[in-house]
């Protein structure tokens, strides 16, 4: 379960997070709604404990990010809007590296990273050198590192962006799976459609604010639009960040 | 914990000696400053070489018979000189030419000064020893002739000889030489340098720039341990590149006729041991203030930048000390760099230090090292740091 309260953040003169506030439940997907610039990565950030919040406070399974950052990144998986990866070693090879630097070893981690390749549909990829990947096989790269070590909670930033429609797909089905394993999972997203077609709780974020947050039904029908999209543009105020 | 550390430089190892282009040419850079000097080496000594039998082809040997006597007698060999002696000179196919005028015999009898004339190319350096023989020769018959005849005539020859003046040059090419072998600790440091510049400038810069920076952190590891881990990387090549150009330079410098220059220094066994043990620590504190930069650079090209005029660094004391001797006082042995550099000196000199100023140059390069990682670390733990500037 991941808890954030009244998170705030500052760079400079420029507000990122102004106040967030939301909680999202193990065995549910959660979406972090928002148009670009709305402070989802900054926000998620504040979560994955790389960036320290101004104010406020955020828990993973009920350690605090701020206090003990390590241990709450030992619940994490992460999938950063960073997802670079290293020419040089194979796919098998990332999975196993961010296992070791989980503390697994020997024949578990073996077993973990054979499922992954399984889970991901990696096989023919796994022992190639992940110099030259299709913007999907970076993706499933990044995803397998993310979840080598089985983490109970699940953050992904804008995880289907840049993807064809296989591979989106493919996300799709592994987030459904990982919130039936009874997992916390997280993603942000711009697009409507993603977020309508796998989440139970929507939050919507728009100018570093929670402008809305609840099941899909409950937003339409607390604004009084038949669609989520004209719910999304009620609760945000503009037209922005609707058209992809 | 410890094993966190271990992953990391494993993980490093793996990934950068997978890179085939820039592990061949670290080697090769390595090879280079060997190289350079056998063949400077081998060109100075060559022309020096005092063994080498003197030819002097001479125009008018009839003319001068006594003269003649005398060369044969002090090693040189006589022989006829080619018609063509003038554009053989230029073209430094021969050193010189002694000509011999007629009228040779006749002054030389009559007490007068007599000419013969030494056609050479003062351009030419190869030519220079040689003719600086045969020149030595000449005037030591000149001036065994004067003496001669001051005696007969009742004169000290002391008198003709108001002042005597010794040749001092200290730009002799033996000098040359051995300057070039003073550049062996130098090559050394610049390795200590450029060994780990690629493995510095990839693991922090790079790992940013390509975007697996943040992933990284992203795990329970603490900054430390990663730094640690590719500190340890980084010193690895820096150690392994210098000890290959060690290598090198102890099969080069066996190589070399140093005797024939004059040139005392010591290259055996346990010579080249303590200066093994005299510039690897470098690679401690170079590796961890390479990584400092590279962490602190905008993007990977700029900490190449920054990266290739930080070699400069260990080129400054080192440059300094194979041009000027200077007075070795104890504190310089605790500079980096020019701790190794007097070190690796009085070690090719044979002198014997003792332990202390080998300790004293190690704790200081791991002195700086620690300063250098730990400012790393708390780089990495700024969020314009690790997410980047623009």
């Amino acid at each position: 379960m991941i808890r954030a309260t009244n998170l705030h953040k500052r760079f400079g003169p420029v507000t990122a997070v102004e106040d967030v506030s939301f909680t999202a439940e193990d065995g549910m997907i959660t979406g972090l709604l928002g148009p670009n610039g709305a402070g989802k990565t900054t926000t998620l950030r504040m979560l994955y404990t790389l960036v320290r919040p101004d104010k406020g406070s955020a828990s993973v399974d009920g350690v605090d990010v701020v206090t003990r950052p390590e241990e709450a990144r030992r619940g994490l998986g992460v999938l950063p809007d960073a997802r670079g990866l290293y020419p040089r070693l194979t796919a098998r090879e990332h999975a196993r590296y961010f296992g070791e630097l989980h503390g697994l070893s020997g024949a578990a981690l073996d077993k973990r990273v054979d499922e992954l390749v399984d889970l991901l549909d990696m096989k023919d990829i796994a022992d190639r050198r992940t110099e030259g990947f299709s913007q999907g096989e970076r993706v499933k790269v990044a995803l397998a590192r993310a979840l080598v070590h089985g983490p109970r909670n699940v953050l992904l930033d804008e995880p289907t962006n840049g993807l064809d429609v296989m591979s989106t797909r493919a996300v799709r089905t592994l987030l459904r799976r990982l919130k039936d394993e009874g997992r916390c999972v997280v993603f942000s997203s711009h697009v409507m459609q993603e977020v309508a077609a796998l989440c139970e709780r929507v939050v919507v974020v728009a100018h570093g604010r929670v402008v809305a947050d609840g099941t899909p039904d409950s937003l339409r029908a607390s604004t009084g639009k038949d669609s989520l999209e004209e719910a999304f543009v009620t609760v945000i105020g503009s037209e922005q960040g609707l058209v992809q | 914990m410890r094993g966190l550390i271990a992953t990391v430089f494993r993980k490093e190892l793996k990934d950068h000696l997978r890179d085939r282009r820039s592990v061949l040419t670290s080697l090769l850079t390595g090879m280079m400053g060997p190289v350079l000097t056998l063949i400077l080496f081998s060109l100075i000594s060559s022309w020096t070489r005092q063994d080498k039998i003197l030819e002097v082809p001479v125009i008018g040997r009839e003319h001068a018979p006594s003269l003649m006597a005398f060369l044969a007698r002090n090693g040189a060999e006589l022989k006829e000189a080619p018609a063509d002696h003038e554009s053989l000179i230029r073209a430094g196919k021969l050193d010189l030419v002694l000509v011999v005028p007629e009228d040779y015999g006749k002054s030389f009898s009559a007490g007068h000064t007599a000419d013969v004339s030494l056609v050479v190319d003062s351009s030419r350096q190869s030519a220079r020893a040689t003719v600086q023989r045969a020149r030595r020769l000449l005037e030591l018959y000149s001036s065994q002739v004067a003496t001669q005849r001051l005696i007969a005539r009742g004169v000290a020859p002391e008198l003709a000889r108001p002042v005597l003046v010794e040749d001092l040059d200290l730009s002799t090419p033996e000098r040359a030489a051995a300057l070039m072998l003073n550049m062996v600790p130098l090559f050394l440091m610049i390795m200590a340098f450029t060994g780990g510049l690629q493995v510095a400038s990839d693991t922090m810069a790079g790992e940013r720039e390509r975007g697996s920076l943040e992933p990284l952190l992203l795990n329970p590891a603490s900054r430390g341990d990663i730094v640690l881990g590719k500190w340890l990387a980084t010193v690895s090549f820096a150690m392994v590149s210098t000890l290959v150009t060690l290598g090198v330079f102890a099969l080069v410098v066996r190589q070399l006729p140093l005797e024939d220059v004059g040139v005392k220094a010591r290259f055996d066994g346990a010579a080249i041991l303590s200066m093994a043990v005299a510039i690897l620590p470098l690679a401690f504190g170079a590796a961890a203030l390479q990584m400092w930069v590279s962490t602190y650079a905008r993007s990977f090209k700029e900490a190449q930048t920054y990266l290739s005029l930080l070699v400069m660094l260990p080129t400054l004391p080192g440059a300094f000390m194979a041009m000027t001797p200077i007075q070795v006082k104890a504190w310089m042995f605790a500079v980096p760099a020019l701790g190794q550099g007097l070190l690796a000196g009085e070690v090719m000199r044979g002198e014997s230090l003792g332990p202390v100023p080998f300790l004293v140059a190690i704790v200081s390069n791991i002195a700086l090292a620690l300063v250098a990682l730990a400012a790393t670390q708390r780089l990495l733990s700024q969020e314009r740091i690790i997410f980047g500037r623009s």
